[in-house]
C-alpha cells in the first residue's frame, strides 16, 4: 500500500476517475451507455495571475480509444 | 403620447417577450425535477463527509491558516440573483477574515462565469482558478473529481476550504452557505483521528476524496437552487410582461378611439362648413 507507484504521479481523485472509467467500459452496452453519462465532464479551467486571466484549457478525460 | 405605430409596434415585441419568459419557465420547472432528485441523492454524500468530520472532532485552526474560498455558480443569467448573492457572500466573508488579521492568505477559485465577472472586479489579486463549463446538466461526479483534482494540483496552499454555494430554502427562496472541509492537516491533527495509527497516505486520500464528495454535493445543490430561481425570475417576468401587455393594449385601444373620434370630428366640421355654405348660397 505505502509503496504505491500512481501517489507520484496523481491524486486519489483521478486514481479513482481512471478506476471508474475503467469499470464503465467493462459494462455491457446498455448499462454502459447510462453510466457513461456520469462521468462526462464539459470542464473548462482558467489560472488567474496577478489579476489576469490565462487561457481556457478544456479538462479532458483521456481516451484511449479515440 | 407615443404614435399609434410606436405603441403597436412595443405590443409586438411585448408579446414575444411573454411567450419566450413563459417557455423559460416551463423548460426549469421541468428540469427543477430532476434536479431536485439529484440534490435528494447527493445529499448522502455530503452527510457521509459530515459525519467522518464530526466523528473525528477535527478543528480548524482559529487564527492564521491559509483559506481556500470555492464559489459555486454557473455560466448562464436570467436566473435572479443567484451570483450575485454568492459573489456578496464571498466578499463579506473575506473582509471578516481581513478585519480579524490583516495579513490573512484568502485565495479565491471560482465555478462559473458569471461570479467570475464579479469577483475579478473587486478581488482580482486573490484569484487563482475559474471553471467554467459546469452546470449545463445536474453537475456529474466526474465534474466534481475533476475539480477537486485540478484544486489539488494547482500549486495553491491551504489549510481550509470554504465553499460558497446557493442552497434552497424553500419553492420561492435561496440563500447563499458556507461548507467548509478540513484539509490532510486538520484531519491529522484531530484528537479522534490521533486515537489510531493512520498511514499517512490513507489520510491523504480520504482528504482529497472529502473534497470532491463536497464539491459534489455543492455543486448538485447550486444547480438546484439556481434552476428554482431562474423558474420564479421567469415567472415575474412573464407576469410583468402580461400586465405590460394589459396596460399598452389598454393604451393602444384609447389611441385608437381617439384617432376615430378625431377623424369623426373633422368630417362633421367639414360637412357642417359645406352646409352653412350652402345655406349662405341659398340666401
Amino acid at each position: 500500500m505505502s509503496g504505491a507507484i500512481w501517489r507520484q504521479h496523481f491524486t486519489f481523485n483521478k486514481y479513482s476517475q481512471i478506476a471508474a472509467r475503467a469499470v464503465r467500459q467493462s459494462l455491457v452496452e446498455a448499462e454502459r451507455l447510462k453510466a457513461e453519462k456520469r462521468g462526462d465532464t464539459g470542464l473548462k479551467y482558467q489560472k488567474w495571475e496577478n489579476g489576469q486571466g490565462g487561457n481556457h484549457i478544456p479538462f479532458n478525460q483521456p481516451k484511449e480509444d479515440a | 403620447m407615443a404614435t399609434l405605430r410606436e405603441i403597436e409596434l412595443r405590443l409586438k415585441s411585448v408579446r414575444n417577450i411573454e411567450k419566450i419568459t413563459k417557455s423559460m419557465k416551463m423548460i426549469a420547472a421541468t428540469k427543477l425535477t430532476k434536479a431536485q432528485r439529484a440534490v435528494n441523492s447527493a445529499k448522502a454524500y455530503g452527510a457521509a463527509n459530515a459525519e467522518v468530520f464530526k466523528n473525528s472532532e477535527a478543528a480548524l485552526p482559529e487564527e492564521g491558516g491559509k483559506k481556500l474560498y470555492v464559489v459555486i455558480s454557473s455560466d448562464k443569467g436570467l436566473c435572479g440573483g443567484i451570483h450575485s448573492s454568492v459573489s456578496k457572500a464571498t466578499r463579506a466573508a473575506v473582509k471578516e477574515d481581513k478585519e480579524k488579521d490583516a495579513n490573512a492568505d484568502v485565495t479565491i477559485m471560482v465555478v462559473g462565469d458569471k461570479s467570475k465577472a464579479q469577483l475579478s472586479r473587486v478581488l482580482p489579486q486573490n484569484l487563482a482558478l475559474t471553471f467554467n463549463g459546469v452546470g449545463k446538466d445536474v453537475p456529474t461526479f466526474g465534474d466534481a473529481c475533476a475539480i477537486a483534482d485540478l484544486i489539488l494540483t494547482s500549486g495553491v496552499e491551504f489549510d481550509s476550504v470554504h465553499l460558497v454555494y446557493n442552497k434552497v430554502v424553500s419553492a420561492l427562496a435561496f440563500e447563499s452557505a458556507i461548507q467548509s472541509v478540513f484539509g490532510e492537516e486538520a484531519l491529522k491533527n484531530s484528537p479522534n483521528f490521533k486515537t489510531y495509527e493512520m498511514e499517512d497516505d490513507a489520510t491523504k486520500d480520504l482528504a482529497e476524496f472529502a473534497l470532491a464528495n463536497a464539491v459534489y454535493a455543492v455543486l448538485v445543490e447550486g444547480h438546484a437552487a439556481e434552476i428554482n430561481s431562474r423558474r420564479n425570475a421567469m415567472d415575474n417576468a412573464s407576469k410583468n410582461a402580461g400586465d405590460m401587455i394589459n396596460s399598452l393594449t389598454m393604451k393602444y385601444n384609447r389611441g385608437r378611439q381617439a384617432a376615430i373620434t378625431n377623424e369623426l370630428v373633422d368630417i362633421i366640421t367639414g360637412a357642417s362648413g359645406k352646409c352653412q355654405y350652402f345655406l349662405f348660397l341659398s340666401i
